[in-house]
C-alpha cells in the first residue's frame, strides 16, 4: 500500500470539499479545516501519524471552534462541519487498509453534502471528477495496480453506471420523501426585509445567478423588467421595513377583485436562497401548488428556498382601490425627521394640485437637480440621511433615490412604498433572461388613478438602467467591473471571454432546468407523452423491463471471453477455438506447440499452415522478436486458409 | 542439437542402455553446475552412470563409498603431525576432486552426509578452523538407495534442496537388458574417450547463462512454483531456489537441444527431476502438477 499517496489524495480532497464549504461555513473554521488537512498531507509524506494525545487535545479545541465559529442555530450546517471535521481526524488516525477505507466511505458522504450547497453543473463536474478519484484510492487500496489505472477503472466503472442512473432519475417513480432534512440555511447576499440604502449596493458586488426568466413563444415581455419581491411599507427614519400589518396580509392570502388586463405568461427557474420570497413582474400569480400569491400581488414560497425551483407565472397589471386603513398605512411617516427633504416635497407638492403633476414634478427635480448614479456612495451618518443626499452629496444608488422619493410622496399625502427586488435581466438566448445579484434594486410604488405606479428615480437619473442589465450601463462599467468579486463576468469586455461565459450559462441553465427541476410533476407529463393514458401500468413494466434487460446484458457482458493485451495470445486463441469446432480440443495444459502437434496430427491437411504458425508463435513467444504487422497478417492468412482447407 | 554434446550422449549410451533421457537430464545438471543426486534401487547402475558422467566430461575423479562407520575426515581430509617438520600437514580427503561420487549418500550417518553437504554448497572445507578451496569445476554426484531400504539415513528436505536434481533410472527396457546379459554393454569407462576438457565446460556454461527466457516462459515456471504453494497440494512447497534451478536448467536443456531460447517444453522436461525431491514426492510424482497447471500462451 503506497501509504504517502493515498494520504496526499484524500487529504487533498477534503481541501477542495472544504472549498466548496467556503461562503457557508465562517473563515476560521475553513482555515482549521484546512490546516488539518495540511497537517495530513505534511504528516503522510513522512510515513508519521499524530501522537494519541495530541490528537486528542486537537479534536477537543476544533470541536470547541466548531461550535463556537459555526454554531448551533443551523443545524445542516453544524452536522456537514462536524461531519468534515471528524473525517480529517479519522484520517490523521489511519494506519492499517481497512481505516483508509473507513476514510474513504467518510469522503463519499463529504461529497454528497456538497449538493445541500450546490447543485450548479460546475460544482456536479468536479464532484463527479471527487467520486471517481474516491473509487480509484478505494480500488488501489485493495489491488496491486498503479494509481492512473485505478482512476481509469474507476472512471469507466463510473460512465457504464452512468446510464443507468440516468434511466433511473427519469423513470423510477418518484415518491414524496418520507423524511424530511431541514434545508440549510443559506447565508447569500440577498434581499432584506429592511432597505437600508447601502444594502442594495453592496449586491452590486456578487455575480451570483438569482433567476432565470423563460418566456413564452409569442409572449415576449417589454423591457424594462421591474421584479417585485418585497414591499416595505414602513419608514423609521433611516430604513424603509415591512410593517407587521404588511406582513400579516402577506400569510394570509385574501383573494381580491381585480381587474387584469394584458396579462403575460412566462417560466421562472429560481436558484437557492434564504428566503421565501420569489419574482415576478407587476401583479402576479402562479398555477404551481407550492407558490402562492400575496396580497399585493407578490410570489412567495411556503419555506426557504433550498433547492432551484421553477415555477410559472401570470403576470397583469392590476386595478384597484385602497381603503381608508390602506391609504394610512401608505402615508405614515415618522414625525420629525428630514427637514429639508419634507419642506421640499411640500414646497413641490404645492405647486402641482395633483399626483401626476407632483410625479413628474419629481423626477424633474432629479433630473435637473444634477443627481447622479453611483455605485460607490458617500456614506451618510445621523438622523436626516435623506436631507444629506439630497441637499448635499446627491450621489446615490437605487435604494438613495427610492428612499427620498417615497419619503416625498408620503409627505405630500399620496400613498407610496418603497419595493425591492431586480431591475433588468441579460439576454442569453432568444427567450431567456438571467437575472444576478447585481441587478438588485429598489423603487417606489405611488397611489393614484386606481393604481399603483412605478416611480423610479434612475429612470431619469441614469436612463440605460432601465433597458437591459446593471452589467450593461456604460457609464458605471469600469466601476461596477471593480466591485464585482473575481468571476468571468469581470472579464467579458473581452469578446472570447464573454463567449465562453454565455456558452457556460447557456450549458448551466440546460443543466438546472432538465435535471434539477425534473421533479414529480415533469416525470408525470413524461410519462403521459410516452405511454398516454396507459401509463399507470405500462411506466413499472418498462422499468422493471430495462432493468432487467440491462442487468442480464451486464452479466453477458462481464462474461465475456475477455480479450487479452497480446495479439498473438487473441490469434492462438483463434486457432484453438477453430480447432474445436472440428472436434478436437486443444489442453490447456499442454504448450501451444504441443497443441498444434495434436492438431496436426488429428487434421493432416492442417499441416503445411500450422508450421508456418508454429514457427511465427516460436519466434514471438520466445525469441522474443515482436509480433510485426506482416506477422499478424500472415496469421491471418494462415487462419483463413485453414478454415477454407479441406 | 549440439555434435558435441550428441556425441557424449551417444558414448554415455553405450554404458547404460535405453537411458537417453536420464543421461541428458544428468548433463542439464552438471552444466547448470548443479550436483546430482541419482536415486534408485541397487543394481540399476547408478555407480555406473556417475562413472561413466566423469569419466566423458574428463574431471579428475574419486568415489566414496558411504557407509554407517564412515565419519567426515574420510571424506575432508585430516591433520596429521609430522615428526620431521614437527608440525601438523593437511592431508586432503577424497573430497578434493573435480568430480565426487558419493555413492549410497544415506547410508552414512547424519554428521558425515552435512561435511559432504557443506562442501557442496561452499565449494571449501573447513578442518581445525583452517579453509581449504575446492578445486573448479566442483561436481558431487551423489547415488540413494530408496528412503524404505533398511540402514539408511533420509536426507533432511533442506540438504536434499542442495542438490540442483534427482533422477531416477528405473528398469531397463526387455531389449536392453538383454543386451546388458549378453555383455554388450561397455564396462570399461577408462575407454570412453574424453568429448571435452574443462575449459570447454566453463564455455558450454557460459553459453548457456545467454540463453534467452521470455516473459511467457518465466510467467509458466512461477504458475507451476505458485500451484506447489497454494491449497496444500505438496507437503514442502518450491523455495525461490527452486524456481530459480527450474528456469537455469531449462536453459541447459534448451541449450542441449540446440536452441537460445527457451520453451515451456523445455520446462516441462526438467520439471520433474528438478522439483521431486524438493517437494518431497517419489520420482515423477510432480507430473501432477505439469497436468494441472495451464501453460502461458
Amino acid at each position: 500500500m503506497n501509504t504517502p499517496l493515498i494520504n496526499t489524495v484524500l487529504s487533498l480532497l477534503f481541501i477542495v470539499i472544504s472549498g466548496f464549504l467556503f461562503t457557508e461555513v465562517p473563515t476560521p473554521f475553513l482555515v482549521i479545516l484546512a490546516g488539518l488537512s495540511f497537517l495530513n498531507l505534511f504528516l503522510g509524506k513522512f510515513y508519521k501519524k499524530l501522537n494519541g494525545l495530541v490528537a486528542n487535545i486537537l479534536a477537543a479545541v476544533s470541536l470547541i471552534a466548531l461550535f463556537v465559529l459555526v454554531g448551533v442555530s443551523d443545524t445542516v450546517k453544524l452536522f456537514v462541519s462536524m461531519m468534515l471535521l471528524a473525517s480529517n481526524f479519522k484520517l490523521l488516525q489511519a494506519k492499517t487498509v481497512k481505516q483508509y477505507q473507513t476514510v474513504c466511505l467518510l469522503v463519499f458522504f463529504n461529497l454528497s453534502t456538497v449538493y445541500l450547497f450546490h447543485q450548479g453543473l460546475f460544482e456536479t463536474l468536479v464532484v463527479s471528477v471527487l467520486y471517481i478519484v474516491n473509487f480509484a484510492v478505494l480500488g488501489y487500496l485493495t489491488s496491486p495496480q498503479s494509481f492512473k489505472a485505478a482512476n481509469k477503472q474507476s472512471f469507466k466503472t463510473i460512465l457504464l453506471a452512468l446510464p443507468i442512473a440516468a434511466f433511473l432519475i427519469l423513470f423510477l417513480p418518484k415518491i414524496p420523501a418520507f423524511w424530511q432534512l431541514p434545508g440549510p440555511k443559506l447565508a447569500k447576499t440577498g434581499l432584506s426585509e429592511q432597505v437600508n440604502p447601502f444594502s442594495i449596493a453592496k449586491l452590486a458586488e456578487s455575480d451570483d445567478l438569482v433567476f432565470r426568466v423563460e418566456q413564452q413563444p409569442g409572449q415576449a415581455i417589454q423591457a424594462p423588467y421591474y421584479w417585485r419581491s418585497l414591499i416595505h411599507d414602513e419608514f423609521n427614519g433611516s430604513d424603509w421595513l415591512i410593517s407587521d400589518i404588511l406582513k400579516s396580509q402577506q400569510f394570509n392570502p385574501i383573494r381580491r377583485t381585480i381587474t387584469q388586463s394584458n396579462s403575460v405568461n412566462y417560466q421562472v427557474i429560481a436558484e437557492p436562497s434564504s428566503s421565501s420570497w420569489l419574482f415576478a413582474l407587476g401583479f402576479a400569480h402562479s398555477t404551481n401548488s407550492d407558490v402562492h400569491a400575496t396580497y399585493n400581488g407578490l410570489l412567495k414560497r411556503k419555506g426557504n428556498l433550498n433547492k432551484n425551483i421553477k415555477y410559472a407565472v401570470i403576470s397583469s397589471e392590476a386595478t384597484l382601490s385602497l381603503n381608508g386603513f390602506e391609504k394610512r398605512l401608505y402615508t405614515r411617516l415618522p414625525k420629525t425627521t428630514n427637514p429639508q427633504t419634507t419642506a421640499l416635497a411640500k414646497e413641490l407638492a404645492a405647486k402641482h394640485e395633483n399626483a401626476q403633476g407632483y410625479f413628474n414634478a419629481l423626477l424633474n427635480y432629479f433630473n435637473q437637480q444634477q443627481f447622479a448614479y453611483t455605485l460607490t456612495p458617500t456614506p451618510m451618518y445621523g438622523d436626516n440621511t435623506l436631507d444629506q443626499f439630497v441637499f448635499d452629496t446627491k450621489r446615490g444608488f437605487c435604494g438613495h433615490y427610492a428612499s427620498t422619493a417615497a419619503f416625498m410622496f408620503r409627505v405630500a399625502g399620496y400613498p407610496a412604498r418603497v419595493v425591492s427586488g431586480y431591475l433588468g435581466g441579460e439576454q442569453t438566448k432568444a427567450a431567456t433572461l438571467n437575472i444576478y445579484q447585481y441587478d438588485a434594486h429598489a423603487w417606489v410604488e405611488v397611489f393614484f388613478d386606481q393604481k399603483w405606479h412605478i416611480f423610479d428615480a434612475t429612470a431619469v437619473v441614469a436612463p440605460e438602467r432601465l433597458n437591459g442589465s446593471l452589467s450593461q450601463l456604460g457609464d458605471l462599467n469600469e466601476s461596477f467591473n471593480d466591485n464585482l468579486n473575481f468571476g468571468l463576468k469581470r472579464w467579458s469586455h473581452f469578446k472570447a471571454i464573454n463567449w465562453l461565459r454565455i456558452q457556460l450559462e447557456e450549458l448551466d441553465y440546460k443543466w438546472t432546468n432538465w435535471v434539477l427541476t425534473f421533479d414529480q410533476e415533469s416525470q408525470q407529463s413524461l410519462f403521459d407523452s410516452l405511454f398516454g393514458n396507459k401509463s399507470a401500468w405500462l411506466t413499472p413494466l418498462v422499468v422493471l423491463g430495462t432493468l432487467l434487460l440491462s442487468f442480464t446484458g451486464y452479466f453477458l457482458y462481464s462474461k465475456r471471453p475477455v480479450r487479452s493485451s497480446d495479439p498473438l495470445v487473441d490469434d492462438i486463441t483463434k486457432l484453438y477455438q477453430w480447432a474445436k469446432k472440428q472436434g478436437h480440443s486443444p489442453l490447456d495444459t499442454n504448450t501451444p506447440l504441443q497443441n498444434i502437434a495434436l492438431i496436426k496430427q488429428q487434421i493432416p491437411s492442417s499441416k503445411p499452415y500450422l508450421n508456418e504458425f508454429e514457427q511465427i508463435i516460436v519466434e514471438v513467444r520466445y525469441q522474443q522478436q515482436s509480433y510485426t504487422q506482416n506477422r499478424k497478417n500472415r496469421v491471418r492468412v494462415l487462419l483463413n486458409s485453414l478454415k477454407t482447407a479441406k | 542439437m549440439n555434435s558435441t554434446i550428441q556425441l557424449i550422449i551417444d558414448d554415455l549410451s553405450t554404458v547404460i542402455f535405453g537411458k537417453q533421457q536420464q543421461i541428458k537430464l544428468s548433463l542439464t545438471c552438471l552444466f547448470s553446475e548443479g550436483h546430482l543426486l541419482i536415486e534408485d534401487l541397487p543394481g540399476m547402475g547408478k555407480t555406473t552412470l556417475s562413472h561413466a558422467l566423469a569419466a566423458v566430461l574428463g574431471l579428475s575423479y574419486q568415489r566414496i563409498q558411504f557407509t554407517s562407520d564412515l565419519l567426515p575426515s574420510d571424506i575432508l581430509g585430516t591433520n596429521i603431525f609430522d615428526a620431521k617438520e614437527h608440525s601438523f600437514s593437511f592431508h586432503q580427503g577424497p573430497v578434493f576432486s573435480q568430480v565426487v561420487l558419493g555413492d549410497e549418500i544415506n547410508r552414512a550417518g547424519p554428521k558425515t552426509q552435512s561435511a559432504l553437504l557443506e562442501a557442496m554448497e561452499e565449494k571449501q572445507v573447513t578442518v581445525d578452523s583452517v579453509k581449504h578451496a575446492l578445486p573448479s569445476p566442483f561436481f558431487v554426484i551423489a547415488t540413494q538407495n530408496p528412503v524404505h531400504q533398511s540402514g539408511t539415513y533420509p536426507l533432511p528436505e533442506s540438504q536434499l534442496d542442495r542438490f540442483f536434481m534427482r533422477i531416477s533410472l528405473g528398469f531397463p527396457d526387455k531389449h536392453a537388458e538383454k543386451n546388458l546379459i549378453l555383455g554388450l554393454n561397455n564396462r570399461n569407462y577408462d575407454d570412453l574417450p574424453v568429448r571435452i576438457n574443462p575449459e570447454q565446460l566453463t564455455v558450454i556454461q557460459k553459453e548457456i547463462n545467454t540463453v534467452t527466457i521470455s516473459n511467457a516462459v518465466v510467467d509458466y515456471i512461477l504458475e507451476l512454483v505458485a500451484y506447489t504453494r497454494q491449497d496444500n497440494h505438496f507437503v514442502n512447497p518450491l523455495s525461490p531456489r527452486a524456481s530459480i534451478a527450474l528456469a537455469r536448467a531449462a536453459k541447459s536443456w534448451a541449450y542441449i537441444e540446440g536452441r537460445d531460447f527457451v520453451m515451456p517444453e523445455d520446462v516441462q522436461a526438467v520439471f520433474p527431476s528438478v522439483t521431486d525431491h524438493r517437494l518431497g514426492l517419489n520420482a515423477g510424482d510432480s507430473g501432477y502438477a505439469l497436468k494441472h497447471v495451464p501453460v502461458s500462451l
